[in-house]
């Protein structure tokens, strides 16, 4: 939305310098986008008076004699006294007319700043001296009409310059009408101004059509009482709040108009529209100081299409078979959100959007229906988006403008046209009182962290048109702050409805950033630490320190085929229905697919030595819904490194060290059938010990070669995931019992023996690290024995049917130091206590 | 040995000789003539000590320093592993959170309409609901697109904690999603982190100082703050926060930085929440992180932050 300073200026007595104004606008209105200094685009160009015009034999030019004042005529063009010579190719150019002169040196303003700048020089043309330009009102950028000069007031005194003259001597302000979707009243000149006035701390005068009717009930009271002679109907109030409409003869008045560039005119394109004419001119001058838009039928043609004699204007949805041509041409399905008008039930107009071609006024037209209501903004903003509608007038009505505006704005545009109107009518069917508000000033303070007294209160609200009361009507400089204010907002602030609202305007209007700023008084309690975060900052500094792994982030969104690829269903993933692309359609149920998409472009990218890793939120359908509803969501630690089996369980074992600190929980893995992405045969379950249960929270090893080779890697990939939720919950009793680590502390120093066990080759490791574990166990209990067992190696020579597996056995004495012969002792001990395994001892 | 050690222990056993004289020596004088010898004991162990280390130094064979190994040797290595940089950041703008006294919960990625709209007042027919820029599931479900979806449930979950401590002090971080294409400033993905504050004083003033207070700290030196009313159904007053451009980004003083959107947590947040607006009050902000990432390390393509290039994962 565009907004003239100037214009602002004459409805608010402002002595701030512009860019200190400008500031306080932004900081408690709403963000100025940029700022046009008109004065700058129209630098050097001057009112000038056409002398003289004498045609250039063989061209269409004319050689021209303008009058740009004494001064001008004298320093320009030294050839001649009194006049300045230009030479003019306008077909319109014309003794005795006024129009625009470019001097010598200035830029056209229609290419002012943009990437090529013209500069109007004195040059020879068809051997004619010529001093700067005559300029049509497209060079001007008033417009794009190209057919001529643009003619000026004839009253404008030659030589003054065109900027002033004019009233382009402004600043046009950029505002983004995105943060002002809550203000309808700010979509008009008079709102914005006010508000302006109120930052100002000033009152602000009304104009008189617009001065709110107290109390506001009686405004439609009065816009009830006005003679309904017309018959609308509006099939459901909440889609219309508002219809009003008047029908008068158009007055000769609007038949003609100046042919010069007049101040409406300049308002018109200052604020980033066009004259059209003077009928729809007015309406939409009206509807740039109200915010509220009107709209004007052919009477004649309204009741022609209605087949009627009498006028029967309805307002109602559009039925999904109707169909209606736009006043540009264009025909539009209608929907049943469109808000339509209709003359005897035949649409005539998109309400809120776009007048219908069949009801246009054109010049034939003797008599006018006119529109002033107000519509449902929701049902608006979807014909605007569906319809791809974007006018002033609908940008306005999709904020909401005020009911109560209707007939006010309907009244004041009878009255600029002086006209009687032969029908009106108005459906104010529901009253439009505001209701009073009360909020004491501690409220206000205490809410705000500010000092304000009652009475400041009190007057920044009333300069914006609030009405303020108190019970005891004290007016004495000793308001009791806890004494409510009576707060009754004006009739276009339908956004204000409780007390919070209220303390917004206070705070806002006398700037938030003037707030003291305080911290809270708290209580020394330290915050709980989330027990899932702890647990990924701890993941991240195994991983990422320790391990060299590398943290990646990949989208949370999969394609159906990335999920193929490694044997997913995607039925049991949550489906995006407006996804930006197939490949982003999916909430992924596992992290694996996308750290794997990763794993190519990593190799070709010349990478070797890597762990890809992610923590991150995954969803399948199958977890069901949480106790609220809501998808239950896992957390998730995926992980995958090209290298085998013993790779991957090794680095999670050095993982699970790690985290002993926040996941002391035991970890146990287990052979599986089926999972997935992991070959069966070099893979493990991983289950979480949890009291008596066993959890299944996770799977590591090889990935099958089929799922590799659609991923286009060969060579073996390892990976791991693990849902991190569970093993919290799991570890949780642990943590809170305060388990003691058992230490294995000795200030005696400790003995190693290694032992070599010759097995048949079938004998899983595991059993015989148990007999081992137990060995050592049965001996701890019964002699005062620290003990710690390490694998040193598994050979096995190939075909054999035997292999040596060596351990290194470390012992400590908590109260002396072994001697040789005791450790030889405790170790004869061990392997008698082997015998079971059927082992040599080598 | 060199000559010089020679002549220094040669000097200490005949120190020995001088010792023995203490025995022949007068009472009146055995103190000070016993000082004087323990000292030049002591000096001359100092010198032999100091004189050896020399020797020692002396007989290593010349390494060239300025080589990256040694002579023979292949380069030694340390796994170097890499944290994402947004991660990194989340965590510190956590820390930084959590010393101020603040819980840290994180956000969900899939939630419902009633979080993301209706618990945060969003009227029924408000254009929002139904926007293209938020994503759903068949099933209604939503990918939220900002985390202040998570506020109903922050403000349920520490409800108690207004009984045991007087106020509610949380902050969310988590990762949120937004129908926009994809280009070298706009991500479908990303993180914010917002931050709820409950107590019975809690005022406008106090949620301008915490997060600035934040920012302070974040950057390390004071700022500059403004602000910009706003609008936004869930919080009444609104405004938009924005901090002057800190030196460590090339501020000068002139620039300034939107982080994002606070206010007041709207009354009826808090009443759908279970707490008495008419007793406590809140207020609420949040604002992104990879914005604060891209500032920080130069980064002018968003889309490196999900790329899962090593190459670009290395540089931190």
């Amino acid at each position: 939305m565009l907004i003239s300073l100037n214009e602002i200026k004459r409805l608010v007595n402002i002595s701030l310098p512009d860019d200190q104004l400008l500031k306080l606008i932004g900081s408690r209105l709403v963000e100025i986008e940029s700022v046009a200094d008109l004065f700058l685009k129209y630098k050097k160009i001057y009112v000038a008076k056409v002398l003289k015009t004498e045609p250039i034999e063989g061209t269409h030019l004319s050689l021209c004699q303008i009058d740009a004042g004494a001064k001008l005529n004298a320093e320009i063009d030294p050839e001649h006294e009194n006049y300045i010579q230009v030479v003019c190719g306008a077909p319109n150019v014309r003794e005795g007319m006024v129009a625009a002169w470019v001097a010598p040196g200035a830029v056209v303003p229609a290419t002012f700043a943009t990437p090529e700048p013209f500069e109007i020089s004195a040059r020879k043309l068809r051997g004619f001296m010529s001093f700067g330009m005559l300029a049509g009102a497209d060079e001007l950028a008033l417009g794009d009409d190209h057919s001529g000069l643009l003619e000026l007031d004839p009253r404008l005194t030659p030589g003054d310059l065109f900027a002033d003259a004019c009233g382009l001597n402004d600043k046009i302000l950029e505002v983004e009408n995105k943060s002002l979707t809550h203000r309808p009243d700010c979509f008009g000149l008079i709102g914005f101004a006010r508000e302006v006035a109120g930052i100002l701390g000033q009152p602000f005068s009304e104009p008189d059509f617009y001065r709110p009717l107290t109390p506001p009930s009686e405004t439609t009271s009065k816009a009830a009482s006005i003679n309904s002679d017309l018959e609308i109907s509006v099939a459901d109030p909440s889609l219309c709040p508002c219809y009003s409409c008047a029908v008068f003869d158009v007055p000769a008045s609007l038949n003609s108009r100046p042919a010069y560039l007049t101040p409406d005119d300049v308002f018109l394109y200052k604020s980033g529209m066009r004259p059209i004419s003077p009928l729809v001119d007015l309406t939409n001058l009206l509807m740039l100081k109200t915010g509220q838009p009107l709209h004007a039928f052919d009477f004649d043609k309204f009741l022609a299409v209605g087949g009627s004699k009498s006028p029967n204007v309805r307002v109602r949805l559009a039925r999904p078979d109707e169909s209606l041509v736009l006043l540009d041409d264009r025909e539009v399905a209608l929907t049943d959100n469109d808000i339509v008008i209709t003359s005897n039930d035949v649409p005539v107009a998109l309400a809120g959007a776009m007048g219908g071609k069949s009801t246009e006024i054109d010049a034939g037209t003797k008599t006018v229906l006119l529109e002033s209501a107000s519509f449902s903004l929701y049902n608006l903003r979807k014909t605007q988006m569906t319809h791809g509608l974007f006018s002033e007038a609908i940008t306005r009505f999709t904020k909401g403008q005020p009911a109560a505006a209707a007939p006010i704005v309907l009244e004041e545009a009878l009255n600029s046209l002086k006209v009687s109107p032969k029908l009106r009518g108005c459906t104010a069917s529901a009253p439009v009182a505001s209701s009073e508000i009360a909020v004491t000033p501690e409220t206000v303070n205490s809410v705000l962290g500010s000092n304000y007294s009652p009475e400041l209160m009190t007057k920044t609200l009333e300069n914006v048109g609030f009405r303020v009361s108190t019970a005891s009507s004290k007016t004495s400089k000793t308001a009791d702050p806890s004494e409510p204010l009576n707060v009754v907002p004006p009739f276009w602030r339908t956004d204000i409805h409780i007390k919070e609202d209220v303390i917004e305007e206070i705070g806002r209007l006398l700037g938030f950033d003037n707030l003291p700023l305080s911290f809270p008084s708290r209580p020394f309690i330290a915050p709980s630490l989330d027990p899932l975060l702890k647990l990924k900052t701890a993941i991240r500094h195994s991983l990422s320190g320790r391990l060299g792994a590398n943290e990646i982030l990949t989208y949370s969104f999969v394609s159906d085929a990335l999920l193929e690829k490694a044997n997913l269903d995607p039925e049991n993933c949550y489906k995006i229905v407006n996804s930006l692309s197939p490949e982003l359609e999916r909430f992924r149920p596992s992290l694996l697919p996308s750290l794997l998409d990763k794993v190519r472009l990593n190799l070709k990218a010349g990478h070797r030595d890597f762990t890809l890793y992610e923590l991150n939120q995954v969803a399948q359908k199958l977890y069901g819904l949480t106790p609220e509803g809501t998808p239950a969501v896992k957390t998730s630690l995926a992980l995958v490194l090209p290298g085998d089996f013993y790779q991957i369980k090794s680095l999670f074992f050095e993982l699970v060290r790690d985290l002993k600190p926040v996941l002391p929980a035991e970890f146990v893995l287990k052979p599986f059938g089926d999972a997935h992405l992991f070959e069966p045969r070099r893979g493990l379950a991983i289950y979480l010990k949890s009291g008596d249960l066993e959890i299944l929270v996770g799977t590591l090893g090889e990935l099958k070669s089929s799922v590799l080779s659609r991923f286009k890697l060969s060579g073996i990939f390892s990976a791991l995931e693990i849902a991190l939720d569970p093993c919290i919950s799991a570890s949780e009793p642990q943590l809170k019992a305060h388990e003691k680590p058992s230490l294995k502390l000795s200030k005696y120093p400790a003995v190693s023996r290694d032992l070599t066990l010759k097995l048949p080759v079938e004998t899983p490791f595991s059993t015989v690290e148990s007999a081992l574990k137990s060995a050592l166990a049965t001996l701890s209990s019964s002699e005062a024995l620290l003990s710690e067992l390490e694998p040193l190696s598994i050979y096995h020579r190939k075909l054999s049917p035997v292999k040596n597996l060596s351990f290194r056995l470390t012992f400590r004495n908590p109260e002396k130091t072994f001697d040789s012969q005791e450790v030889s002792d405790i170790m004869e001990k061990i392997i008698n206590n082997l015998s079971a395994l059927g082992a040599e001892v080598v | 040995m060199s000559k010089q050690l020679a002549d220094l222990k040669l000097a200490l056993k005949s120190l020995g000789k001088e010792y023995a004289k203490l025995k022949t020596l007068p009472a009146a004088e055995k103190k000070s003539f016993g000082e004087k010898l323990n000292a030049k004991k002591s000096a001359l162990l100092e010198e032999i000590r100091r004189e050896t280390e020399r020797a020692v130094s002396e007989n290593l064979e010349p390494l060239d320093l300025s080589a990256p190994f040694a002579e023979n040797a292949e380069k030694p290595t340390f796994p170097r592993g890499t944290i994402h940089p947004l991660s990194a950041e989340l965590d510190l703008v956590a820390e930084i959170w959590k010393d101020m006294g603040f819980s840290v919960i994180e956000s969900v990625q899939l939630d419902d309409e009633f979080n993301m709209f209706d618990a945060l007042n969003f009227p029924q027919n408000h254009p929002a609901r139904d926007s293209y820029d938020t994503f759903r599931t068949e099933e209604g479900f939503i990918p939220p697109a900002h985390t202040s979806t998570m506020q109903y449930r922050a403000l349920t979950r520490f409800r108690p904690d207004l009984e045991e401590k007087g106020e509610i002090a949380v902050v969310i971080p988590g990762r949120v999603f937004r129908n926009e294409d994809l280009d070298a400033t706009h991500e479908h993905t990303f993180y914010q982190c917002e931050g709820i504050f409950v107590s019975k004083t809690a005022n406008l003033g106090q949620l301008l100082a915490v997060w600035k207070n934040f920012f302070e700290t974040y950057y390390g030196q004071e700022l500059n703050i403004k602000t910009q009313p706003g609008f936004f159904p869930f919080t009444e007053p609104s405004l938009e926060f924005q901090i002057e451009k800190p030196a460590s980004l090339g501020g000068k003083g002139d620039g300034w930085l939107e982080m994002g959107g606070c206010g007041m947590i709207h009354p009826n947040v808090l009443k759908t929440a279970g707490i008495d607006p008419e007793v406590y009050r809140g207020f609420a902000w949040g604002g992104g992180i990879d914005r604060l990432v891209m500032l920080k390390y130069g980064i002018n393509d968003v889309r490196y932050f999900e790329s899962g290039k090593l190459d670009f994962l290395k540089e931190f």
